[in-house]
């Protein structure tokens, strides 16, 4: 308050100095969440002339010429001297306690200032995230960083999405680790993204390697938000609410046209008058709805010298846009600083979360099968029975209505707590013990119904399930800061880990209930001669040292080198131990003299690193140990009574280990124009090798599936991008873009196998993945035209059986028939580039954001269509099948199956598509009115979420997560489409 | 005081290091609530379900579904693929000898066949290390000796040759396996075969509980069977006739009705795997699929449809013969247990039925059939029998043989199905080869009787397909088995 008072004091004689050659403004800021800091004190180093900031935290200061120094305080925070060098525009972070913060980044095990990171690490901002209405942080990121693919699971309310660091990299689990608070998991579901200061992407081999055999898919660190020292504390409450519909529909055949195809399927006028069916059901309306999305934040957060905290409660409550599917969540987090005496100090960071979601059918694929020619009730009002057309038809309302008492419930204790020593000036010793304890319950009660003899449930049944999952680590680190003067610094960092995971599961099912109301659907209330439980768990554990230096010469070179060694109990004693290591160089040429004098760069780093890391999520928990299955039942007696039978089926590898990445990146750092614009490019080359892969061996060996060795390589290379331009001042605003072009290519497959067939669509594979090609790439027959006439079939090459108005595939190995060795690359599944663009502008108030966000390169396989396992609907574009009237040379006849349905590129579509991720247009009361209110601040806003998308796919959207087997990725069989939504939100600040 | 401050928190992190590392029991960790192979076969328990284990695979579906049909009655004269036109196409191939190497069928056999002979050859290897009742040991690995036998039986009248493998093999050896001699395949069988049947109790000997489990008749049975195809009819008939006179075995009164519930496991059955729907909710432990892609498509019996009884088969019959009616459902037919009609299904062509894989609605649902497969039932061992007398020439003998089956399917109707009278040796052959395909038609034998008979180019020449003599007697060992060898196993004649 004094410190205050007294700036205040000063103002008079800051603004009196003269004779000013230089001019410097910006604004400053808090490092951690961006709040504008007003009246920090703005001094130019050794004179008298100096400014605070104003209430938005700006300032602008004459200075005597561009060398000189700034020196910047605020209280609570870190003094800073900053070096003009010739800029006009310094916004400056600041940070709290004696952590230098020019801008930092969190780093595996420590932080570090973003100027001497050697490796490659993207970070995103809490506040960068905000405008997103999910409950779930990995949908929240996608788009926002170069190198990060994000596919969102599905659009089921609470559901997440798959994450692909800089491509690929694996035949098996892909996906990166999260660290949250220091706490290592592979679900980040809990994490409220409001809680989130910021996310850091540890890209390269340089940032990752400390985390050893689990890097190799990349780490995500995500740091949850604490308190700042100030007097008092802060409340604040955020909270919006909004609708959520169906992004779009697919365009089917209406009722008539359903008749009239049906017609010529079957060779007759089974439906004299087609037109009687007018437009029919549009099964689509009847399953999907308007859902309305809400979500609430209180939070309340302060601090002083010894303690900071900040406590927030959240409910987020979301309805799915198909009817009977729901997500609802409260977190509670606390997260606290306290320092205990001059040299010790505690923390933690934890957070609970209960969670309740109704699990209706996804009866997508079925609306999409209902031939529209069907009401979905009959005249007494019973659901209609769509067997006419095939057993395998559901009604999906039939389904909604029996299948939707099916609910989960969940609760999550996870968070860390630790113990930081600074005995000696230099030294940090720091123990830290994380906790994740997960408890998830399901009930599903299905009762007794009929609607078809394929569509039904001969007895009523409850089922029940629960897991628990435990899991800890405990790591100690040991951080010296070397003091070598001026032009050296050094520091070691040294650990130990150790942790170890854990889940059992159990559950049972019984028939026969009493009643359909909830008071009985306990498993006791049912029929006990009915009964069924299950039951298991699996268990983990890996110990780890890690090791790793950093050292700066001048503040201009950096290097940087680290060694984890893992071990794994996934792995037998003689595998289960490797070393990571990695090495990394940075060069500030920004601070070189021939550099500064090009007067282009305002700074210019350039970065080169080299590491080994490990993937050892590919492997299963045990992978080397021969498991005896039991289930194996033999049938004896008079009574045909089942005889438990076990045996080994299958020979396991007993030399089984990690899977592992060499990554090499070479990376520029630069800003331009006094720092407006930055830009950050790297291009990387990661190879994986020792990919677990099945290996084939002869079927006569008897093994049930083939052992799994190392075997396989990847190759994942590319650049990611991102560009950004800031400009301050009263229309203040930014401009972003990230571009992340990707090659993925198998370059290995197992011995004695060249190929891998999969996703296999009527006995015919989707999916070839060979040597050369992309994982999982599309595979099949080209599709020349259509088949006009006898004669062009009799001078074509064919399968055999073709008839007029069938496709003429395209005879490859022009041979004359259409065999096996016809089918051909047709295309890839993973985007060659992914993309994001962002803008953001500020105005007396107003703020508007718009994000965007794109990939293209990739084809996605329309394999709803091809399953005719009945005679389903069809999509629109076969209203203009092939007939003799009609002699299409597109759209072949009107066939139920077979032939025109073989894997070929008829069904294969341009995957890009560019969507308006965000859109958002907010008000914030000025300051003088908050005051007179008696309010901090207040934020009202508007925004909407995939507004628009721009694609040529047919279906709702071409990103589907339906499988996470890298060899199916692109097929859709009828995922939960992604939902638009609109929102209106406030944030108040007391 | 400073020294305080720096020793305090090195020596928490001291004991931290200590604690947690010195157990290296903390990275040894072992599935949980599960044997390994490791702590298996070590008590009669072991034993007991390691052997169930076997039997567990022949309801599989590489035993009892869509390729095992296609092995043996699609691709024979009796039957078509049926199903719609296009499901399955690799069957269709298969029934128009027009399918190659890679074709599934040729695969799922191979795999499924030497995969229940790994179950064999774990039971045989370590079941005499385990202490336990020597007697139960002793028929645990006969019952293991002969289903390994009779996996080899098929495995050898399919592809001819085929790797010996009578151990679980070790990785060096996993690319070295050759292809046997034929002859040394039939010693194995054999071998194995005698050895169970010094072993196996007879039917009835077996308890209650234990009724499905293989027996000294059945091996005897396959043994017999082997010496068919040997050509030694002298032991065929020394095996049947071991058979007949153990008076365990007598034909049901009605044929139809060895089909149904009541034939199962009843007098006529020599080898027959027991199957048993449960609760839908139980995913068919107890069940195969053999009923359901043979079943009634569409409402009300939720079956596949595939393993269309033939036109050539349903031309086989003797005018009048009920075996016909016992064999085949057509369209507008009332479906046996009278619960419904079947509808015409116009994605299917010609639809027609296999009514002894016919069950009625069952708790199993559709993927989760009850019915028993019939492997070697008594009317096979009298057509054996007569068979080979007849080969022998002994027509004398031959002939009550043959006429007890066509008695047996006249039922009281005297006007049809004849007694056989010539002994004249090419002639009752014909009748006998008649009787055998009429009598077991649809049930999976038809293939290997007319390789065996060699005759199964004419046959399937005569029926319209493009059958090629010295090729399609035999499968071709699978490509993917050929091309993984890199050379050690050679292919079939003309594949």
């Amino acid at each position: 308050m004094k410190r205050i008072l007294y700036t205040i004091l000063l103002i008079p004689f800051f603004a009196a100095s003269l004779s000013a050659q230089w001019m410097v403004s910006g604004k400053v800021t808090d490092a951690k969440d961006g709040t504008p800091l007003i009246g920090a004190t703005i001094e130019e180093a050794g004179t008298l002339t100096g400014t605070v900031t104003d209430f938005d935290g700006s300032y602008t200061l004459n200075v005597n010429s561009g060398n000189a120094k700034l020196i910047i305080k605020y209280v609570g925070y870190a003094m800073q001297e900053i070096e003009i060098a010739n800029r006009n525009v310094i916004d400056v972070l600041m940070g709290e306690d004696g952590v230098m913060l020019e801008q930092v980044v969190v780093v595996g095990y420590g932080v570090q200032r973003k100027s001497d990171v050697t490796g490659s690490i993207s970070s995103v901002k809490g506040k960068e995230i905000e405008k997103i209405a999910t409950s779930n942080i990995e949908q929240a990121l996608q788009g926002k960083v170069a190198g990060l693919h994000v596919t969102p699971a599905s659009g089921n309310p609470g559901a997440g999405a798959v994450i692909r660091i800089r491509g690929t990299g694996t035949l098996n689990n892909a996906n990166p680790l999260y660290v949250i608070d220091g706490m290592i998991t592979y679900d980040a579901s809990l994490v409220n993204p409001q809680d989130v200061e910021s996310i850091e992407i540890l890209k390269d081999a340089s940032a990752a390697a400390i985390y050893g055999s689990r890097g190799a898919n990349g780490v995500i660190i995500i740091t949850t938000k604490n308190g700042r020292q100030k007097k008092g504390g802060q409340i604040s409450l955020s909270t919006y609410y909004g609708t959520q519909t169906i992004t779009r529909e697919i365009a089917m055949l209406n009722g008539q046209q359903f008749a009239t195809a049906y017609n010529a399927l079957r060779g007759q006028n089974y439906y004299p008058d087609p037109s009687i069916f007018g437009e029919g059901t549009n099964y689509q309306k009847e399953i999907f709805r308007e859902a309305p999305i809400y979500n609430v934040q209180v939070a309340a957060s302060g601090g002083n010298e010894q303690t900071t905290y900040n406590f927030s409660a959240n409910y987020f409550d979301q309805d799915g846009i198909l009817k009977n599917t729901s997500f609802k969540r409260g977190t509670f987090r606390l997260n606290t600083d306290t320092k205990l005496n001059n040299w010790l100090t505690f923390g933690n960071n934890l957070s609970f979360l209960i969670s309740k979601s109704q699990n209706g059918p996804n009866v997508v694929s079925s609306a999409y099968r209902m031939p529209s020619v069907l009401s979905p009730y009959t005249e007494d009002g019973a659901f209609t029975d769509p067997t006419f057309f095939g057993l395998a038809l559901a009604n999906p309302l039939a389904d909604q209505f029996y299948k939707s008492n099916n609910f989960s419930n969940g609760e999550r204790l996870f968070g860390n707590a630790y113990l930081e020593a600074q005995p000696i000036k230099g030294l940090r010793l720091r123990s830290n013990f994380g906790y994740d304890r997960s408890r998830d319950k399901s009930k599903f009660f299905e009762p007794e119904f009929a609607v078809s003899a394929s569509q039904r449930n001969g007895s009523d049944r409850l089922s029940v399930g629960q897991s628990a999952g435990n899991n800890w680590i405990w790591e100690q680190t040991v951080t010296y800061t070397f003091d070598l003067g001026k032009d050296h610094s050094l520091t070691v960092l040294g650990g130990y880990t150790a942790e170890e995971r854990s889940s059992e599961w159990i559950g049972g099912s019984r028939e026969h209930f009493p009643g359909t109301v909830d008071e009985l659907l306990y498993l006791s209330a049912g029929n006990d001669t009915t009964q069924m439980n299950y039951g298991g768990a699996v268990d983990e554990a890996l110990v780890s040292q890690l090791f790793r230096v950093n050292y700066s010469l001048k503040d201009k070179y950096f290097l940087t080198g680290s060694v984890r060694r893992d071990q794994s109990s996934r792995f037998t004693e003689e595998n289960r131990t490797g070393y990571f290591p990695s090495a990394s160089l940075g060069w500030n040429l920004g601070r070189e003299s021939f550099i500064e004098g090009l007067n282009i760069f305002t700074d210019l780093k350039m970065r080169v690193s080299y590491g080994i890391l490990g993937n050892q999520a590919s492997a299963s928990t045990y992978p080397s140990a021969g498991v005896v299955s039991s289930g194996l039942y033999g049938v004896f007696g008079s009574t045909e009574s089942l005889s438990q039978g076990a045996t080994l089926l299958t020979l396991s590898n007993p030399n089984l280990h990690w899977e592992t990445s060499s990554q090499a990146d070479i990376g520029i750092d630069a800003s331009f124009f006094e720092g407006k614009l930055t830009l950050e490019a790297d291009w990387y080359r990661r190879l994986t090798y020792d990919i677990i892969s099945s290996v084939p061996i002869p079927s006569y060996v008897g093994s049930q599936s083939n052992p799994v060795v190392n075997t396989a390589e990847v190759l994942n290379s590319g650049f990611d991008l991102s560009l950004k331009y800031n400009k301050a001042g009263t229309f203040s605003y930014s401009l972003g873009a990230n571009l992340s072009p990707v090659h993925n290519e198998v370059t290995k497959l197992a011995q004695g196998k060249n190929e891998i067939f999969s996703a296999f669509l009527q006995g015919e594979p989707a999916t070839h993945t060979e040597v050369g090609l992309p994982i999982g790439a599309f595979y099949g027959y080209q599709v020349e035209g259509i088949f006009q006439n006898a004669e062009e079939i009799a001078s074509s090459a064919t399968i055999g059986g073709e008839k007029p108005g069938d496709i003429k595939f395209k005879d490859i190995d022009a041979n004359g028939v259409i065999d096996e060795d016809d089918r051909v690359y047709l295309g890839s599944p993973i985007p060659t580039l992914t993309y994001g663009f962002s803008f953001n502008c500020d105005y007396k108030g107003f703020d508007f954001s718009a994000d965007l966000l794109g990939v293209s390169g990739n084809k996605v396989y329309n394999s709803k269509e091809t399953f005719r396992f009945a005679v389903y609907n069809w999509e629109e574009h076969v209203a203009n099948a092939w007939t003799l009237d009609n002699p299409s040379t597109t759209e072949p006849r009107v066939t139920n199956g077979g032939h025109n349905y073989r894997v070929s590129d008829r069904f294969l579509q341009d995957g890009s598509f560019l969507r308006l991720r965000t859109l958002s247009l907010g008000y914030t009361l000025p300051q003088s009115i908050c005051e007179k209110i008696k309010i901090g601040s207040l934020r009202i806003y508007v925004s909407g979420n995939n507004l628009y998308t721009r694609q040529k796919y047919t279906g709702y959207s071409p990103e589907f997560a339906n499988s996470s087997n890298p060899f199916e990725v692109g097929f859709d069989n009828g995922s939960y489409p992604i939902a638009k939504s609109t929102q209106f939100g406030l944030d108040l600040k007391f | 005081m400073r020294m305080n401050k720096i020793f305090k928190p090195t020596l928490i992190t001291a004991i931290t290091f200590l604690l947690v590392s010195c157990s290296s029991d903390f990275l040894d960790r072992k599935p949980r609530g599960q044997l390994t192979y490791d702590t298996f076969f070590e008590n009669e328990d072991h034993a007991l379900q390691s052997v169930n284990a076997i039997y567990n695979i022949f309801r599989s579906w590489e035993f009892t579904a869509l390729p095992y049909l296609g092995a043996t009655d699609i691709i024979s004269d009796d039957s078509d693929k049926g199903s719609s036109e296009n499901d399955a196409l690799y069957l269709a191939e298969l029934d128009q000898f027009q399918s190659n190497a890679t074709n599934a069928t040729y695969s799922s056999m191979w795999t499924g066949h030497y995969q229940a002979i790994f179950r064999a050859n774990l039971a045989i290897e370590n079941i005499p290390g385990i202490e336990m009742d020597e007697n139960l040991k002793a028929r645990l690995i006969a019952e293991a000796k002969f289903l390994r036998a009779f996996c080899y039986f098929r495995l050898v009248q399919w592809y001819g040759e085929v790797p010996l493998i009578t151990s679980i093999l070790t990785e060096d050896q996993f690319f070295s396996q050759q292809r046997a001699a034929i002859s040394e395949v039939y010693g194995q069988i054999e071998k194995d075969l005698q050895e169970a049947i010094a072993v196996l109790p007879e039917s009835s000997k077996y308890a209650a509980a234990d009724i499905g489990r293989v027996s000294k008749g059945a091996a005897r049975g396959i043994l017999a069977k082997l010496y068919m195809v040997k050509k030694d009819y002298t032991k065929a008939v020394e095996q049947c006739e071991a058979i007949i006179s153990s008076n365990e075995y007598a034909l049901m009164p009605s044929y139809a009705e060895i089909f149904t519930s009541k034939g199962e496991q009843g007098p006529e059955s020599v080898f027959e795997i027991s199957a048993v729907a449960i609760q839908a909710a139980v995913a068919g432990p107890g069940a195969s699929p053999y009923n359901m892609v043979q079943g009634v498509r569409g409402v009300p019996n939720l079956g596949w449809g595939f393993n269309r009884p033939s036109d050539n088969l349903i031309a086989a019959y003797e005018p009048g013969d009920p075996r016909r009616q016992a064999t085949v459902i057509y369209v507008g037919e009332i479906l046996p247990d009278g619960s419904t009609k079947v509808e015409d299904n116009p994605d299917i062509l010609n639809e027609r039925y296999n009514q002894k894989a016919w069950v009625p609605k069952h708790a199993g649902l559709q993927d989760n059939g009850p019915g028993n497969l019939r492997l070697l039932r008594y009317a096979d061992i009298l057509l054996l029998a007569a068979e080979a007398y007849n080969e022998l020439g002994n027509g004398a003998a031959a002939l009550p043989l043959v006429n007890q089956i066509r008695k047996r399917a006249r039922g009281t109707n005297n006007f049809i199905l004849a007694d056989i009278a010539t002994t004249d040796q090419a002639q009752l052959r014909e009748k006998i080869r008649k009787e055998r395909r009429i009598e077991l038609a649809m049930e999976q034998h038809r293939w290997f009787d007319l390789v065996r008979w060699g005759i199964a180019g004419d046959v399937m020449r005569a029926a319209g397909k493009p059958f090629i003599d010295n090729k399609h007697e035999r499968f071709p060992l699978p490509q993917t088995e050929i091309d993984l060898s890199d050379g050690v196993l050679d292919q079939n004649n003309g594949w």
